[in-house]
């Protein structure tokens, strides 16, 4: 499968793996309203194409993502006013998680992540950080409100870092080290020019696992952010059932048995 | 009772429940399925036990379901199946809505099904070579229950890692401190139970009513939305006043002597959970 010609982002492939890159380097990649389009087709084609078992989204340059384009928001008389529907409603279409992609994304930070940049954080299935990368959320410092992300991620940590960076703002930053410490990564890669060998390795050993059963498994985890404990695990075994029968299933006990590489069946639309 | 795949025993106030099935890393089989549930029922109803222990016999905590034995005895297999697409499992203590505090002692490798019972646990500490993972999706299986329950008790990021890498990595038992999935690493490992059992003791030393209402809140906790958790609280906090208990303990404090507790009443069938 060929992937459209993407202006700020890059859309590769290596192997099984396939990548999104934040290209926008000068601007430390914010995401501009067409950046913001093209992250929703980047994300379907590679939910789409069948040799992409697992996703890597990274940035080029010295920050990996620092939201929201300010100096377009300033500067072409419509500022945020464009997005006032999208917002609303929560029809957001620029992460995996708005977009329904069930193969496994792995974030891999690059350096500086702030503001907006935390939509790719809260929304991914792993996070790496190379170890100068650095996190803030400068929101309330520019007189805004940040809400998206910071509930994204107070489901998924302890809450009172996020807090604590929701109202210090630009005023200090969080160190890779110490996300590490609270599970909001959970890996840190120095010197951090590994960071891409690292999340190919790591992103390699996961396109190893069914694609099917990983579905399943990221729609239980993910469904289980929405509803008390007991719900999630009814609803939970309802995913667990859904591989029942799959040939995965059967593929998977017997390739161990016999010391050899499972043969996963492709993903089929669902 | 006599446990052909369990050992369940008393040391003091502490019961332990322990996995032996050594030989097949304690791997659940049709047997220990059935003596899980009657195990923790034993515990649970046994006045003298204030506070249970879950170990392993051997070099394997716990590695779920003994998927060949499972696969020999259809009859099993059909009703394990059913439970587990019915959620009623029967495995862990949360399943068989056991209300006294349960600490789960992790002495070596805990995988895939095996982290039921460090997900359902209240407490979990863990030799310094226990080690986690989850090889579900790599035999083409999903992973639910378990991870799903850690993943509202922990950071999440880690657990889907775990999830999704498979059985290609493995969590240390110190980097699952960290993050909080266990409170305390044992060095050197030989010591695990020693210090399970003195941790069971701390336990036992406070008042069984009111940690029982404090497990029902908390896990009550994990079912609804902060307000609603708060006011479903409210009641578990309320439930103790005018208990013994509740005098007995500053009365204890300004005598400085140690509290006489009331033992348990039976717990009636709670409606918090199913």
């Amino acid at each position: 499968m060929t992937f459209s010609q993407f202006e700020c982002l890059k859309v590769e492939r290596h192997g099984p793996v396939g990548w999104l890159i934040n290209n926008r380097p000068e601007r430390l990649n914010a995401m501009s309203a067409r950046m913001r389009d093209e992250f929703a087709l980047a994300w379907t084609e590679l939910d789409r194409d069948p040799d992409v078992r697992v996703i890597v989204h990274t940035g080029d340059g010295r920050a990996f993502q620092t939201g929201v384009d300010v100096a377009e928001i300033a500067s072409d008389g419509v500022g945020m006013e464009r997005y006032r529907r999208s917002v609303e409603d929560f029809d957001l279409h620029f992460t995996a998680w708005h977009q329904q992609v069930w193969k496994p994304v792995i974030t891999a930070v690059n350096g500086v992540c702030a503001g907006g940049g935390f939509h790719w954080i809260a929304d991914a299935d792993i996070v790496i950080a190379a170890s100068d990368a650095e996190f803030f959320d400068p929101h309330v410092s520019i007189g805004q409100v940040v809400a998206l992300e910071a509930i994204g991620l107070i489901r998924k940590m302890p809450v009172e870092a996020v807090m604590r960076m929701a109202f210090v703002g630009r005023h200090e930053r969080l160190s890779a080290a110490r996300a590490y410490e609270l599970g909001m990564i959970s890996q840190v890669v120095d010197p951090p020019e590994r960071l891409r060998d690292e999340a190919q390795a790591l992103a390699e050993k996961v396109a190893r696992n069914s694609p099917a059963a990983m579905r399943a498994t990221k729609r239980a985890l993910w469904g289980a952010l929405e509803l008390g404990l007991t719900d999630a695990c009814r609803a939970g075994a309802g995913e667990l059932v859904s591989m029942w029968g799959h040939p995965d299933q059967e593929e998977g006990p017997r390739a161990f048995a016999e010391k050899r590489e499972p043969e996963w069946r492709e993903l089929t639309e669902s | 009772m006599a446990y052909d795949t369990l050992l369940v025993e008393r040391r003091g106030p502490v019961g332990w429940l322990i996995f032996d099935r050594p030989d097949a890393a304690n791997a659940m089989d049709a047997t220990m399925f059935r003596e899980l549930e009657a195990a923790w029922r034993e515990l649970d109803r046994d006045p003298a036990v204030r506070a249970i222990v879950n170990s392993g016999n051997g070099r394997a905590f716990q590695t779920g379901v003994d998927v060949v034995q499972l696969g020999r005895d259809k009859d099993a297999l059909r009703e394990q199946s059913r439970r587990t697409r019915d959620a009623e499992l029967r495995l862990t203590a949360w399943h068989n809505q056991v209300w006294k505090p349960v600490i789960a002692a992790v002495n070596g490798v805990c995988a895939g099904g095996g982290l039921h019972f460090v997900a359902d646990a209240d407490i979990v500490v863990a030799a310094s070579d226990a080690t986690f993972v989850d090889p579900h999706v790599s035999l083409g299986q999903a992973s639910a229950y378990e991870t799903i329950g850690l993943v509202r008790k922990s950071p999440m990021e880690p657990i889907v890692r775990m999830a999704l890498v498979g059985a290609h990595e493995r969590v240390d038992a110190e980097r699952a401190r960290q993050l909080g999935i266990l409170s305390q690493v044992v060095d050197p490992p030989e010591l695990l139970r020693d210090e399970a059992q003195a941790l069971g003791e701390k336990i036992a030393r406070n008042s069984p009513a009111a940690m029982r209402s404090t497990k029902q809140a908390l896990w009550g906790a994990l079912e609804l939305g902060l307000a609603d958790a708060c006011r479903a609280g409210g009641q578990a906090l309320v439930s103790m006043w005018g208990h013994p208990d509740q005098a007995e303990g500053p009365l204890a404090f300004a005598e400085k002597r140690d509290p006489t507790w009331r033992p348990l009443e039976p717990t009636q069938d709670m409606e918090t959970r199913r």
